[in-house]
């Protein structure tokens, strides 16, 4: 189990699917495992003012922004019955189109692993300080606001 | 004494530069006052107060090489 190991959660540049991929492949030994869920967050092309987002690029806080990823690591393997979890945020640059995030818990049944998917990905965006900086065509920018 | 200010986001802007130091300035009010004179655009910015990576709020005592972190809301994922 992965339960005590402290991971590097931040990635520089995109997660790749060749990345997840093989992610979802080094499960298939854990036979207790009944079930995965995982989230991925992809950089959205939004227009604003008729300028569209080309890509965004995320910094943080790293000292505080490693421990609070680690609270909430924590947290849900305290709060669910899962058995393992592996959590990568994108920092740098991420093109509109390319994944930023990637959530993936494992349990026995689907519930678990459903349910701590859901609340990490709610508190990693509330709680985590990570900032996204939406960089249009002409290379002019506009700081992401999360809704 | 001095403290250390950690910008980020956009207060990083406004900061131009991601750190700077600030001398005599022994609590969180006071450093606020002091940054709003000196960077009247955060005035009206909405932004949590970091001492050495754990949030504080009201009063803050401060000590010689603190590290202050200036926080916009967050906006990861």
């Amino acid at each position: 189990m992965t339960k005590k190991k402290k991971q590097n959660v931040f990635v520089e540049g995109p997660i790749s699917p060749a990345f997840i991929a093989e992610n979802i492949t080094s499960h298939s030994t854990k036979l207790d495992i009944g079930g995965h869920a995982i989230f991925l967050g992809q950089v959205r092309g939004d227009v604003y003012h008729e300028q569209k987002v080309k890509a965004i690029e995320y910094s943080c806080y790293r000292a505080m922004a490693d421990k609070k990823m680690y609270e909430i690591r924590e947290y849900a393997f305290a709060r669910f019955e899962i058995a393992c979890m592996h959590i990568y945020h994108s920092l740098g640059k991420v093109k509109a189109g390319d994944i930023c995030v990637f959530v993936f818990v494992s349990s026995r049944h689907r519930k678990a692993s459903m349910d701590a998917c859901r609340e990490i990905i709610e508190r990693i965006k509330t709680e985590v300080p990570i900032w996204g900086k939406e960089i249009f065509e002409d290379e002019s920018y506009k700081w992401k606001n999360n809704s | 004494m001095t403290i250390k200010i950690l910008a980020f986001g956009q207060i990083s802007d406004i900061l131009s530069g991601a750190e700077i130091e600030l001398d005599n300035i022994d609590n969180t009010e006071k450093l606020t006052v002091e940054l709003n004179q000196k960077f009247p655009e955060l005035i009206r910015l909405k932004y949590a107060v970091a001492v050495n990576g754990e949030l504080v709020s009201g009063r803050a005592i401060l000590k010689h090489q603190d590290s202050v972190a200036l926080l916009p809301p967050f906006s990861g994922g």
